[in-house]
């Protein structure tokens, strides 16, 4: 139990740094950059909890997604800021990037060196795990706008 | 704050400005909102911020309603009071992403709401928008740490980390070197994959660390388009579906550019493929 405590105080830190280099890329505003590493750093970690409890990195992206978005909310309405500045910032530690690599190179060596079942199986798999954790993060980002606030806008 | 009150007071409003718009103020109207979605549009604001944002602006001035229309490479806008219509249509030039100008413009937004601001200040404060920039080394650090940290997160020890770290920050000031030549994204993104990548494999060849592939793997993570996929999504999740599209399209774009480069300096390192 303190073991994953640990684990999870570790992952969170790191994911809460990860996502403040972004947050400097995108030139978040000063006000903002606080409230999006705490927020990465904690929807990491509840999708790090989730994939240590044997959840699919898919639906664990997506409820991390969905709860981050919606922790946005009154974060959002009260400092006056529209939220995609943080929640984007907050979900770059999640994006599948590696994942994204790796189809587009299995792409470009299935064709230098021919065509193999194997390495075809590797980059539809890659592939399709790029997309939906893409989709399971955007839903999530959206569930707040587009269940709650239907036509209203939030900020 | 209660949207039904904004509501309902910008409804009143609506009734107390009724008959008080010429036609050439609101073509002034409309061109001072017109450029309140461009700037949105340009530093890549997702397109139904940018549909919500003109719309209240128009209201805040005393508009019927604005309908806009959103391509990849334009906006088109209408702005209707008294059954007569204002159109007009801008073209984008991308700048890259850049949250402060957008949280600046709905600040604008909501100053307009509240009447606090009138047309004239609104459109002095859009011309002269001045929002801070983060010092460009600093952000240069940063980011190399968010690589490094992301090879711990991959399980890399401390000498992956202080690899990768070096490597991405030489990468992200040529990034940021080629992005101030104003140079093709696509450019950008093949040069500085290929320079992370190249620099990473020394970590390959000699075995640094405990798991040394992580430090190529790691420092080209920031090129990930992670911004234009979300919105990419987002917009079609919202109803946008061909500027999702087009957005989806420039995402995959720029990884392939990054994944030629990542290829191509794995093919003069002499690695073989990277799976």
């Amino acid at each position: 139990m303190k073991e994953l405590l640990l684990m999870l105080v570790g992952d969170a830190f790191f994911a809460g740094i990860a996502a403040f280099g972004f947050a400097l890329l995108f030139n978040v505003p000063r006000q903002a950059l606080l409230a999006c590493v705490l927020f990465a750093a904690s929807a990491h970690a509840v999708r790090t909890l989730l994939l240590h409890m044997n959840v699919p990195i898919e639906w664990a992206s997506f409820i991390a997604a969905t709860l981050l978005g919606l922790a946005t909310v009154p974060w959002s309405r009260k400092v006056l800021i529209p939220r995609p500045v943080v929640t984007v910032a907050a979900i770059i530690p999640m994006i599948p990037g590696v994942y994204a690599y790796k189809t587009m190179t299995g792409l470009m060596t299935l064709h230098h060196q021919g065509y193999s079942l194997a390495l075809q199986q590797q980059v539809v798999e890659n592939g399709l795990l790029t997309l939906f954790i893409l989709t399971g993060l955007s839903f999530g980002l959206a569930i707040a706008p587009v269940l709650v606030y239907r036509n209203k806008p939030i900020v | 704050m209660d949207p039904n009150i904004t509501n309902q007071q910008t409804a009143n409003r609506n009734i107390a400005n009724q008959q008080s718009i010429s036609r050439d103020e609101q073509a002034a109207i409309t061109r001072v909102i017109a450029r309140a979605g461009q700037l949105l549009q340009a530093y890549n604001a997702e397109s139904r911020l940018i549909e919500q944002t003109t719309e209240r602006l128009g209201i805040a001035f005393g508009l019927d309603s604005v309908e806009i229309a959103l391509t990849s490479k334009a906006i088109i806008l209408t702005s209707r009071f008294n059954d007569h219509c204002v159109t007009t249509t801008r073209t984008m030039k991308a700048h890259g992403i850049d949250m402060g100008i957008v949280c600046e413009v709905q600040r604008i937004c909501i100053l307009a709401e509240k009447q606090i601001y009138g047309l004239e200040q609104i459109k002095l404060r859009l011309d002269n928008l001045a929002v801070p920039k983060y010092n460009a080394v600093t952000v240069a650090c940063f980011v190399a740490l968010s690589c490094a940290c992301f090879s711990h997160l991959f399980g890399g020890d401390s000498i992956v980390f202080i690899a990768t770290w070096f490597t991405s920050f030489v990468a992200m000031r040529i990034r940021q070197w080629l992005t101030q030549l104003h140079h093709n994204l696509l450019t950008v993104f093949f040069i500085t994959a290929f320079v992370a990548t190249f620099i990473g494999s020394f970590a390959t060849g000699f075995g640094w660390g405990n798991i040394p592939e992580l430090v190529m793997v790691t420092s080209v993570l920031q090129l990930v388009p992670g911004f234009p996929l979300i919105n990419a999504v987002s917009d079609m999740v919202k109803g946008h579906v061909t500027i999702g599209m087009a957005r989806w399209m420039t995402a995959t774009l720029l990884t392939l550019a990054s994944t030629l480069g990542i290829v191509l300096a794995m093919q003069l390192a002499q690695l073989g493929g990277w799976i």
